[in-house]
């Protein structure tokens, strides 16, 4: 009986264990044979930057999905990137998912390389100042980390309290290794944020990338003060006008060697002493938007989670 | 007010002189020229001094007096006004009761009323004017200099043209003020420790008592002039006083008091009360805060003088009221309310506060832009 159904059994798992075919390495191209090391972006390479474009992997940036970890198939890959074209066909912005496993200690490590993969491939080129977000996966066995990077307009779009509602929503699927439903409602979440409009008003994005705040005409504070000036000044102009002053003094007719002061009295009443505490914050910024990137460009990044 | 002839009244006249100062030379009418310190003739173009022209007065007294006798003026007293003769050329001039010195409205001599300022009405000494008319009128002109508020032609040359001198009745008085000051002190003291902040406050009860004297505080002592008016005048420099002399007041228009006793001493006493409460408040160094909550301060009399002092006066009418400017005969201090233009007014105000909203709108942004 139970040789039969073992026999009934194992066909069934060999049929399951064959199915996972193994996906597709993103395609690496070689800096040290192409020019300019392949940036084809602004970006000035320099003796502080040089070692970072040598290391940043050289990709095609038509692929926008980079599994270096093989956690998609084939199959999920493609689902996903007919997704993000439309997005990006939609939004006019990029949008790049990196798989990898990275081994670090500081958050920054994550940024450092999420910032010049963007920025040294040629994504959100075709867009002004190479709008476009990125999604990073490190799937880093001590302590697997992942959060988007946003790149030009994406910064005004997905500001850090959507970013960090994107974070959390999509924490449980990463977090099991449900990348496809995960990845599937990270482009959800920017599709939706995107038809809300921007996130951060008031600013833009300078020539490098740069969040920049615009101009705000401080109207009341200008009305305020122009008030205060008219009301000083008109008081001014008016009083030159009234000379005559009624005298209620006379020091000047005082003789100071007739004073004698007869009565001098100090006598203690009470005392009170009165304190208040003052709070040393430390107003921290919460690195809503960062350079730490080696390119010299800006953009913006959630936070990121661990897990 | 007119004077008719027809009511003089029996009962109410009196013998008056009008003075004039005649010059020794050519007895032609003589004034007295403040920037000279003299007295000069415009006919012969004589100077002299007091003592000269006392000389010559004393000399000519006796026929002077033989001479009166015969023309005695006569006055006439009506409803506060009185008539009098002119020595020069015997025309009736009109002047108030207050008037000591003033002129013949036709042939211009200066008519000084001596017995306004006889007795007790002679003043114990004066300053003489120093500065002269033309000062006087260089101020009135020069006041629309940074008044962008005064009304167009209000200081043009019709209005100067009533400049005039006055002697102003002045009481000079000494007084003597004693008396406690209490006070409600508090000595205030910060300091932190940590993320601490500490404030404590002593409260104290102050006294300051004592006894001061004031010289000569001066309070106009004629009903004519607004006492605020004369109170800005101040200060005269006491050092010019000279011994009185009617000869001064030739050229000058001459009040002599109606004000005195104790609405004139209470005024005086409010300043020197308040003088001294601010010194004693002041002598209170220790405190932080210090504030009068009674005082038994009160000022005596010691002694008081009855000076003349020389102001310049311009009368301004303007949209029906009448706008006082005078000018410290001494020292050339000149003061007075001017009007207030009030379309000028409006337009300053939207001039201004559209300028500044204007340059405060560029200064934002140019903050803006620096500090991105």
């Amino acid at each position: 009986m139970k040789k039969k159904l073992l026999l009934l059994i194992l066909p069934i798992l060999f049929l399951f264990n064959t199915t996972p075919v193994l996906a597709e390495q993103p395609t690496l191209c070689d800096r040290a044979e192409m020019e300019n090391y392949g940036v084809n972006k602004k970006w000035e390479i320099t003796n502080s930057n040089i070692n970072n474009v040598k290391i940043t992997p050289c990709v095609d940036a038509s692929e926008k999905i980079y599994d270096f970890q093989n956690v998609l198939t084939e199959e999920e890959k493609e689902q996903l990137k007919s997704m993000i074209e439309d997005y990006i066909d939609k939004t006019q912005m990029d949008l790049v998912i990196v798989i990898d496993r990275i081994p670090y200690s500081m958050d920054e490590t994550n940024e450092v390389f999420a910032a010049d993969f963007y920025d040294y491939n040629d994504f959100g080129i075709d867009f002004e100042n190479y709008s476009g977000t990125l999604l990073l996966r490190n799937t880093y066995e001590q302590d697997p980390y992942y959060d988007i990077y946003t790149f030009g307009e994406a910064q005004l779009y997905y500001d850090y309290d959507r970013l960090q509602i994107i974070l959390d929503g999509i924490y449980d699927d990463l977090h099991q290794g449900n990348y496809l439903t995960g990845f599937t409602e990270f482009i959800d979440y920017l599709d939706d944020y995107y038809d809300s409009g921007y996130g951060l008003n008031n600013y833009s994005i300078d020539e490098n990338g740069f969040l920049v705040k615009n101009y705000q005409y401080p109207a009341f504070i200008i009305f305020g003060l122009s008030l205060l000036i008219t009301i000083v000044t008109m008081s001014v102009l008016v009083k030159k006008n009234k000379m005559v002053m009624k005298a209620t003094q006379a020091e000047e007719y005082l003789d100071q060697k007739s004073i004698h002061i007869t009565n001098r009295q100090d006598q203690f009443l009470t005392t009170h002493t009165s304190s208040y505490t003052v709070s040393s914050s430390s107003g921290g910024s919460g690195g809503h938007h960062s350079s730490s990137g080696s390119s010299g460009g800006g953009h913006s990044s959630g936070g990121g989670r661990h897990g | 007010m007119i004077i008719v002839g027809d009511k003089m009244t029996e009962n109410k006249q009196k013998t008056e002189q009008a003075l004039e100062n005649k010059c020794p030379s050519c007895t032609a009418s003589m004034k007295f020229k403040p920037k000279l310190g003299k007295f000069k003739c415009d006919y012969c173009g004589s100077e002299f001094t007091l003592e000269e022209l006392k000389k010559y007065n004393d000399n000519a007294a006796t026929d002077e007096k033989n001479k009166k006798k015969e023309n005695q003026k006569v006055v006439d007293k009506y409803d506060g006004y009185i008539s009098y003769k002119c020595e020069s050329c015997g025309a009736e001039i009109v002047a108030d009761e207050a008037t000591a010195a003033t002129f013949c409205v036709y042939c211009g001599n200066t008519a000084i009323l001596q017995s306004k300022l006889s007795g007790e009405f002679t003043p114990s000494r004066i300053i003489p004017f120093k500065k002269e008319k033309d000062m006087a009128v260089d101020a009135f002109k020069g006041l629309s200099k940074g008044r962008p508020l005064m009304p167009k032609d209000f200081n043009n040359e019709k209005n100067i043209e009533k400049i005039k001198g006055v002697y102003i009745p002045f009481w000079l008085y000494d007084v003597k003020v004693s008396g406690d000051v209490n006070m409600n002190g508090t000595i205030v003291t910060h300091w932190s420790s940590g993320d601490t902040r500490y404030t404590k406050t002593d409260t104290y009860k102050v006294v300051r008592g004592g006894d001061m004297e004031y010289h000569s505080i001066p309070v106009d002592g004629s009903t004519h002039f607004d006492n605020d008016i004369m109170n800005t005048l101040e200060p005269f420099n006491y050092e010019d006083l000279i011994p009185y002399n009617h000869a001064y007041l030739s050229g000058f228009y001459a009040e002599k008091y109606d004000e005195e006793g104790d609405s004139v001493l209470k005024e005086v006493s409010e300043r020197a009360i308040n003088s001294t409460k601010t010194y004693l408040q002041n002598d209170a160094k220790q405190y932080t805060t210090k504030v009068i909550s009674s005082n038994t301060l009160s000022a005596e009399e010691i002694d008081k003088e009855y000076v003349m002092l020389p102001v310049w006066m311009v009368n301004i009418k303007y949209n029906n009221k009448m706008h006082i400017f005078a000018m410290n005969g001494q020292t050339g201090e000149f003061i007075g309310n001017i009007p207030i233009d009030k379309k000028k007014a409006v337009l300053y105000t939207i001039l201004i506060f559209v300028i500044s909203a204007i340059i405060l709108s560029v200064l934002s942004y140019l903050i803006y832009k620096g500090g991105v």
